[in-house]
């Protein structure tokens, strides 16, 4: 089918930090999850981020998703600068211009597979028969045009994750984030919902994986390891 | 989605928990809103039996009626009042124990009721005929349905009415009374036989001369207060109490009514803090299973504000299902208790404990809605300040 992005754009930053840092304040002393990072990633691109577990990589994540602020540093997400946006400001701008796919897919279970993916549009504000179009749009996209009306309780952990991204891109964002997106699915569920992202960055959405799985990293063209809150290698 | 099919969908998520939620609402609105009706019920029931009788002011030689010393000079003093240009008329009325006897020689005790006759009388005809304008040999006298219904008489037939009119035994012979009608007395009980004839033929049962009376009533003439009624009868008759009915039920509300209103107040509050309670456990365990849910939503871009009203939504739904669903059930609750609380002795049959008003309805909705807000305050909280990465973290390591 036909991809629901724009396909070409001008290779911008879709994300950039500078010195970003996020220290935790714990009763044991302050832990510092994300220390110094500079990023920038273009628009398009398809990033996998790696690392080994407490090492910053969803907390780094979080912050390019702005739903974590970074104790210090700057954020700028799609030319504008988001660090010193309230929390009302950092909801718009996520509603906006970032799609979020969580490890626990958080289908929201009371909502049909198509509820879920207009939950996003009704919030943003679209028309009820232009949220029907692009939900239907969205779900033939991830193969599961024949499940729209079934809840998440009637749909197998690949399905749901596939379901979890048609959510994400519901209001075409600039970004998708991935917070392991198959750590909850078997081998080859988890190679499906792969091959989903990459399609979806192909047809031009900025994606950012987190992931434990050396499998999922590997397809990405440019991978990130990072080790106790910094970036250690960035290859591409 | 709005917040309001949002919240809908939520709570039928748990359809068992909801229900036991709506249902204890339900309940909690129900005596909430009997509450509210025995509150001020008796006061308006009161009210309106004094109003019904259409009297609006009584005249008495103590601060209340059959509680002090008897007026005297009763038919002297009530032709004064009813000379004063505020009043229209003027009914000196006289109660007093009796017993009541047929030919048959069925007898029964009861209460007589002696009125000075005039317009308009203290009694309300429901069958027959009124007592006439003048005394005829045998006197009339009207009875009440209890009184027909337990000695089966009805209008034309003969009574013997006799004494004791007071503590003491009497000897007095029985004198002979003829059935006008059957009549309702506005303070009768369920219970009660009643009699009601003219003051003087009272006086005959009794074997009492004295002029005297329980009290009058007094009827102001039309577009005259009855506040005005009562200054112009304190000025002629300093001696007397003069009420309004509005004064009368003031000073019976300080005597006990009042009482009924802190019971109400207390069970009220009582009922409306288990609601809170429940309401509040209901929301909060609600948004605790659901935290990984809200931080995700949140992530997808859904505002503070937005979230905070899902809760409020699924606050004001049970709240407002049950409060709704309390109204037919508190109105059946409360025609069952107001049949057991007049059935208790010495209580008019037409007084009621639970009385309708549209105030008690406002207060009713407005209560829920305050406990609504109450209820949602902690969990909207909990959900207003919900760390969203934190909680997908902790969701994901749980």
């Amino acid at each position: 089918m036909s991809a629901p992005q724009v396909m070409s754009r001008p290779v911008t930053a879709a994300v950039e930090t500078r010195g970003v840092s996020k220290v935790f304040p714990m009763a044991a002393g302050p832990v510092i999850a994300v220390r110094d990072v500079s990023l920038r990633i273009d628009a398009g691109e398809y990033v996998a981020v790696c690392g080994p577990s407490g090492c910053g990589k969803s907390t780094l994540l979080h912050i390019l998703g702005c739903v974590e602020i970074p104790t210090a540093g700057t954020l700028r997400l799609d030319d504008q600068d988001v660090s010193s946006l309230d929390d009302a400001g950092r909801s718009a701008v996520r509603l906006a211009k970032i799609g979020f796919v969580f490890q626990r897919f958080f289908l929201l279970p009371m909502l049909t597979a198509a509820e879920n993916v207009e939950l996003p549009q009704a919030e943003s504000g679209v028309r009820r028969a232009e949220r029907r179009r692009r939900t239907a749009e969205l779900l033939e996209y991830v193969g599961l045009s024949h499940r729209a009306h079934h809840r998440p309780s009637q749909l197998s952990g690949g399905e749901a994750q596939r379901v979890a991204i048609a959510r994400a891109l519901a209001n075409r964002p600039r970004l998708l984030l991935a917070d392991e997106p198959t750590g909850e699915l078997d081998q080859a569920t988890g190679d499906q919902v792969a091959r989903l992202l990459e399609r979806v960055q192909a047809d031009g959405t900025t994606v950012v994986v987190v992931t434990h799985d050396p499998a999922i990293a590997s397809r990405a063209p440019r991978r990130l390891m990072m080790r106790d809150g910094r970036i250690e290698s960035d290859a591409r | 989605m709005r917040a309001w099919a949002f919240a809908l969908r939520s709570l039928l998520r748990q359809p068992a928990r909801s229900g036991l939620g709506i249902l204890g609402v339900t309940a909690v609105g129900t005596l909430l809103f009997d509450m509210l009706l025995l509150s001020r019920g008796l006061e308006v029931s009161f009210r309106h039996l004094l109003d019904a009788t259409g009297f609006d002011v009584r005249v008495m030689a103590a601060e209340l009626p059959f509680a002090g010393p008897r007026l005297t000079r009763a038919t002297a003093t009530a032709a004064a009042i009813a000379r004063l240009p505020e009043v229209a008329a003027a009914v000196p009325i006289a109660v007093q124990r009796a017993t009541a006897r047929t030919g048959a020689g069925a007898s029964t005790p009861l209460f007589l009721l002696g009125a000075g006759i005039g317009a308009p009388r203290p009694w309300v005809v429901a069958e027959g005929g009124d007592l006439p304008a003048e005394a005829g040999n045998p006197p009339a006298v009207m009875v009440n349905r209890r009184l027909a219904g337990s000695l089966h008489v009805r209008p034309g037939d003969v009574l013997m009415l006799s004494g004791p009119c007071g503590a003491e035994p009497s000897a007095l012979p029985a004198v002979p009374f003829r059935i006008a009608g059957v009549a309702e007395f506005p303070f009768e009980e369920a219970s009660q036989a009643n009699a009601g004839m003219r003051l003087a033929d009272l006086r005959r049962v009794c074997g009492k001369d004295a002029d005297e009376a329980d009290l009058l009533l007094v009827q102001s003439r039309d577009g005259v207060a009855a506040s005005q009624t009562v200054q112009a009868i304190h000025a002629a008759q300093p001696e007397l109490y003069a009420f309004s009915n509005a004064e009368l039920v003031a000073q019976f509300e300080q005597a006990g009514f009042s009482y009924f209103r802190q019971i109400s107040v207390v069970l009220a509050t009582v009922t409306l803090f288990f609601g809170f309670l429940l309401i509040t456990a209901l929301l909060t365990v609600s948004v605790n299973q659901r935290f990984g849910e809200i931080a995700a939503v949140r992530a997808l871009g859904f505002s503070r504000r937005r979230v905070v009203a899902d809760v409020f939504c699924q606050s004001a739904v049970l709240v407002g299902t049950g409060g709704l669903l309390a109204l037919p059930a508190g109105f059946a609750l409360a025609r069952w208790l107001d049949a057991i609380l007049r059935s208790l002795p010495e209580i008019p049959a037409r007084l009621h404990f639970f009385v309708f008003q549209p105030r008690a309805l406002v207060l009713h909705l407005a209560l829920m809605v305050v406990t609504a807000v109450l209820a949602a305050l902690y969990p909207m909280r909990l959900v207003a300040r919900l760390p969203i990465a934190a909680t997908l973290r902790e969701e994901v390591v749980s």
